[in-house]
């Protein structure tokens, strides 16, 4: 290799002859290389070498800086927690949901308002146990060690102040949230309320739940603890964003999705062979799809809003298998599904198969057309069929879900969290058709006996109801997902109750009832 | 026997034939400044408002630093003017730290008088710039070096085997060698030393460690005889310093006799050899010593066991992430648990770890592109030296400061697995200061190309002949 960089890293002077420290050896017919060279080489290796730990450091004090600070094992997180009374946590009309306060003996206790349904919400504080929920999401900005952007972190430092604790605000309104836990009653499941414009949650409750201030206070925290990890039924696991259920005919909304936004069908797409199929079974590979409507709906072949209004399986089982398994994947994927979501908290990733496939990871035609209508592998969070909901309801346009709306500076400067559009996942005029099928659904003359119960009374209402049928004995899962009103909807939900039934007698009054109560409110001024 | 003639100043060369050097007052006054806004903002930090604080010690460092220079301009050399403003950055920010660290991390009592960290350490930065100073104004010679390659190589050996017989203890290595009250750590020497070895033995041999080969059948193997007498000596250094569990300075050694024989020789074959010599050896020291197993086992894992081995790595990444980009500032950072800093032996091997946290990554880029500066600098003057000799030695010589600095850099930020070794002019400890000090001064001697060349040997020796004197 010739290098020619620089005069002075070529030295013509040596080269195994000039060499005057010692005598003339007997190996002439041997000629060394110039050194110059290769200390050239050496040269650049060794600033390689520093460029990779230059680039290690970066790696660790830019990319990791944020992690390495929070983790609890850090003096500074140790020390933070004896020296810091981390903010407050404020539900949307300004009610304290969690706050610290000093005891006499100088140690820091976290105090919750007194309801269950905080624990899945928020989590926990505890001196023994750590953190969890938004409590450890946003601990960086409750404890002020992070700052949200290095000129913060530069103000900070001339004014001697290294930690600033802020308050959080969610956009949860309490009231709507205790109005969710009381209607859930004893019964297991989940709520998820969002205003679909806004991508804002609500009320986010999974039952049962568990008051955080038996953790929190150091007296009650051991035994609580044990207490609720060792209950069969996990009131730890936030059902709302961790819990995986099967959807059932929820679930024909996202196949809507796929079917009409990607063309393959339109409102007026019949099946012809469908009516003659609803008494015999929809045959694919052998496998019968079949349905329970037929009593009502008779020769009549289907459009797509009678199939929704009727909840006709075997028409979404036409639908998934014309849209193909790759390209149901590909429209699951732009609502949220297969990817844990932008979310606070971390969520479980809702799936539409388990995967490995070849029709775009369905194994075969009747896993497709069973996963058409939420049957099959297909798994849902709620909180991923709220994000449906709210699409439909915001003309197909989907907004990260957001449960943080604000923070607050002890000085009180609010820093407002804006919305943020994810995804424009279909076209207007498309949602208004699954809207209106929607509507049909909770209205019309055959939809009244499958979600009639989901109807606000006075107000046009779209809804979709799902019983989730999961094989062997027992209640299928009860599930709701719908928006009021139909047009500039205030408010999507998605409810879910864990083998309680049909979803028309239990889910939907309560998607009811809750949707009534929050457009009785009167409105909150959001910051 | 003959009478040793007296020495006078003219033969140790010491004429007064000033020489501005511009550019070195420049950096030097460039370096003052930054050192004191660091001085200002330490103690501001500490005080609450703005202030100056104490500076004494930093006056007292810089003008020594000042009062070296000026005796660099009366000597008139041509050497280097970069070299001293960069090691005197490095040497104040070591200043700086030890200051603003607990003082009594390291106590030490001379003449009735307790002293703490700061104090102690400005006493060998003004001893190494006393060094640093004298060689590079006194060295015109490099026959001392030269001619004498075995000597300094037996001395090696026994600097390292008098550690094993009389070393003091520390940390579960046995590293300390104890003159009187003065007790020094033999490996930082040594590694002086094996640099003035290796460079006098591939000056003479590098032709034919370039060039021949010997045939084992089919195989064109490197010259199996040329090599022996130089890897005996590799392996004893590196077998008792292995055996003193003094890995960082196994591992310096072992890379700068790499390089060294690759400048010599341009052969890429010596460094693949090598590097599977290395591997194999690293394997058996993996197998032999748990302590090595443990190194390595954090490396990859150090949150596998926070509280225990991992303890110190971790810390070191936290105080990584804390410091981010522009740091937390000198003196708000650093927390500490319980009275001791959360990083154990802050002051020398984790000094990395607490810059990076107290100046942030732009501090820590700072200080590492010091060391590139010192190897761009260190390799120039190899590259231009007049000879094979002064060219291997200079090269190796800026290999032993900037590839420590490497080791201990990347072992602080989990590159390489730690090895307990210091940061060059940055870390607390004497021999480190010291040696390294003679390292640049060595270097600024060789940088002054108008020293006479070197002569062949002569048949009568003659005295001070490492002086350059009785030149006819």
């Amino acid at each position: 290799m010739k290098l020619s960089i620089g005069g002075i890293w070529r030295r013509p002077a040596t080269g195994g002859v000039a060499n005057p420290g010692r005598p003339a050896s007997s190996s002439a017919n041997l000629v060394a290389p110039r050194i110059g060279n290769s200390v050239w080489r050496v040269t650049v290796s060794i600033g390689l070498v520093y460029v990779m730990i230059a680039g290690t450091l970066t790696y660790w004090q830019v990319v990791r800086a944020d992690a390495l600070t929070l983790d609890p094992g850090n003096p500074i997180v140790i020390a933070a927690q004896e020296a810091i009374l981390p903010g407050r946590i404020l539900d949307a009309r300004g009610t304290v949901l969690a706050k610290s306060v000093r005891l006499a003996d100088g140690s820091v206790l976290r105090e919750y308002l007194h309801d269950p349904s905080l624990g899945p919400l928020l989590g926990y504080r505890s001196s023994r146990f750590g953190t969890a929920g938004i409590e450890a999401a946003e601990n960086a900005i409750l404890t002020g060690l992070t700052a949200q952007s290095e000129s913060d972190l530069l103000l900070r430092k001339l004014h001697f102040q290294l930690y600033q604790p802020q308050d959080v605000i969610l956009g949860i309104d309490m009231r709507l949230q205790q109005d969710a836990e009381r209607l859930m009653g004893d019964r297991r499941g989940a709520v998820v309320a969002m205003d679909p414009a806004t991508g804002r949650i609500l009320a986010l409750v999974s039952t049962p739940g568990f008051d955080p201030n038996l953790i929190a206070n150091p007296e009650t925290a051991a035994a609580a603890f044990q207490g609720l990890t060792s209950d069969a039924a996990s009131p730890l696991l936030d059902r709302a964003t961790q819990g995986l259920y099967v959807p059932g005919s929820v679930f024909k909304l996202v196949t809507s999705i796929a079917g009409l936004g990607s063309g393959t069908i339109t409102a007026r797409t019949v099946y012809p062979d469908q009516p003659a199929e609803e008494k015999t079974g929809f045959l694919v590979d052998g496998y019968r799809v079949v349905d329970g409507h037929h009593p009502f709906t008779g020769n009549v072949a289907l459009d797509y809003t009678q199939a929704l209004e009727v909840s006709c399986n075997i028409y979404f089982a036409h639908v998934g298998l014309a849209v193909g398994g790759a390209s149901m994947a590909q429209w699951a994927a732009r609502l949220g599904f297969g990817a844990p979501l932008p979310f606070v908290v971390p969520t479980a990733a809702s799936q539409i198969t388990s995967g490995g496939g070849p029709l775009g990871g369905f194994k075969d035609l009747v896993e497709l057309a069973n996963a058409a209508y939420g049957q099959a592998e297909v798994l849902v969070t709620p909180l991923q069929m709220a994000l449906v909901a709210s699409t439909i309801a915001n003309g197909g346009v989907l907004m990260q879900p957001q449960l943080v709306i604000a923070t607050r500076d002890l000085d009180g400067t609010l820093r407002p969290t804006p919305p943020v559009q994810w995804r424009s996942v279909i076209d207007p005029a498309t949602a208004s058709t699954i809207a209106n099928a929607m509507e049909q659904a909770v209205s019309g003359a055959w939809g009244i006996p499958f979600a009639g119960l989901g109807k606000v009374p006075g107000v046009p209402t779209a809804g979709k109801t799902g019983t989730a049928q999961l094989g062997g004995a027992g209640e299928p899962h009860s599930w709701f997902v719908g928006f009021a009103p139909v047009h500039g909807a205030k408010i999507a939900v998605a409810v879910l109750l864990e083998r309680a039934g049909s979803g028309a007698t239990e889910a939907a009054p309560l998607a009811s009832n809750l949707m009534a109560d929050y457009l009785a409110l009167p409105p909150l001024s959001v910051p | 026997m003959r009478a040793v003639p007296p020495v006078t100043a003219r033969q140790l060369g010491l004429r007064l034939r000033p020489r501005l050097r511009r550019r070195e007052l420049g950096l030097l006054v460039l370096i003052s400044a930054v050192l004191l806004v660091g001085r200002a903002s330490l103690a501001s930090t500490l005080a609450g408002h703005l202030t100056l604080g104490d500076a004494r010690l930093l006056g007292v460092y810089l003008a020594s630093i000042l009062g070296v220079h000026v005796a660099f301009v009366l000597a008139g050399r041509r050497t280097d003017e970069v070299l001293l403003p960069t090691v005197g950055l490095l040497g104040g920010i070591s200043l700086l730290f030890m200051e603003r660290l607990p003082q009594d991390l390291v106590m030490q009592q001379y003449a009735g008088q307790t002293f703490g960290l700061a104090p102690l350490q400005l006493g060998w930065l003004l001893l190494s710039l006393l060094v640093m100073g004298g060689l590079g104004i006194v060295v015109r010679s490099d026959n001392w070096l030269r001619l004498y390659k075995y000597t300094w190589a037996a001395v090696a050996i026994a600097l390292l085997l008098a550690v094993f017989v009389f070393g003091r203890n520390v940390n579960g290595a046995q590293l300390d060698l104890c003159v009187g009250p003065v007790c020094g750590q033999t490996s930082e020497l040594v590694k002086v030393i094996l640099v003035v070895f290796l460079a006098g033995y591939l000056a003479d041999n590098r032709e034919l460690l370039a060039g021949a080969t010997t045939a084992v059948g089919p195989f064109q193997l490197p010259p199996v005889p040329y090599l022996v007498p130089m890897a005996i000596m590799l392996g004893i250094a590196l077998s008792v310093v292995s055996f003193q569990h003094d890995l960082g300075s196994a591992l310096l050694y072992y890379l700068v006799f790499l390089f060294l024989l690759y400048i010599a020789t341009a052969r890429l074959s010596y460094v693949f050899l090598g590097l599977v010599l290395f591997l194999a050896g690293s394997a058996v020291l993996y197998e032999l010593y748990p302590v090595v197993r443990l190194r390595v086992d954090v490396w990859l894992n150090p949150w596998a066991d926070p509280q225990g081995a991992g303890f110190q790595t971790l810390r070191a990444l936290y105080a990584l992430g804390s410091g981010g980009i522009l740091g937390t500032g000198l003196g708000a950072g650093l927390p500490a648990v319980g009275s001791a800093p959360a990083i154990p032996v802050i002051e020398s091997d984790f000094v990395f770890a607490a810059i990076a946290e107290e100046l942030g990554l732009v501090g820590a880029l700072a200080v590492l592109a010091c060391y590139v500066v010192i190897a761009e600098r260190g390799l120039r003057i190899a590259a231009t030296a007049q000879d094979d000799f002064r060219a291997l030695l200079a090269a190796g010589l800026t290999l032993v400061v900037v590839v420590q600095a490497a080791i201990i850099a990347g072992g602080n930020i989990k590159l390489v697995p730690l090895t307990g070794i210091t940061l060059p002019f940055v870390s607390y400890g004497g021999s480190s200061l010291v040696a390294n000090a003679l390292v640049i001064g060595l270097l600024l001697a060789l940088s002054d190309r108008g020293v006479e060349p070197p002569r062949p040997p002569s048949p009568r020796p003659r005295a001070f002949r490492w002086a350059g004197a009785g030149r006819p």
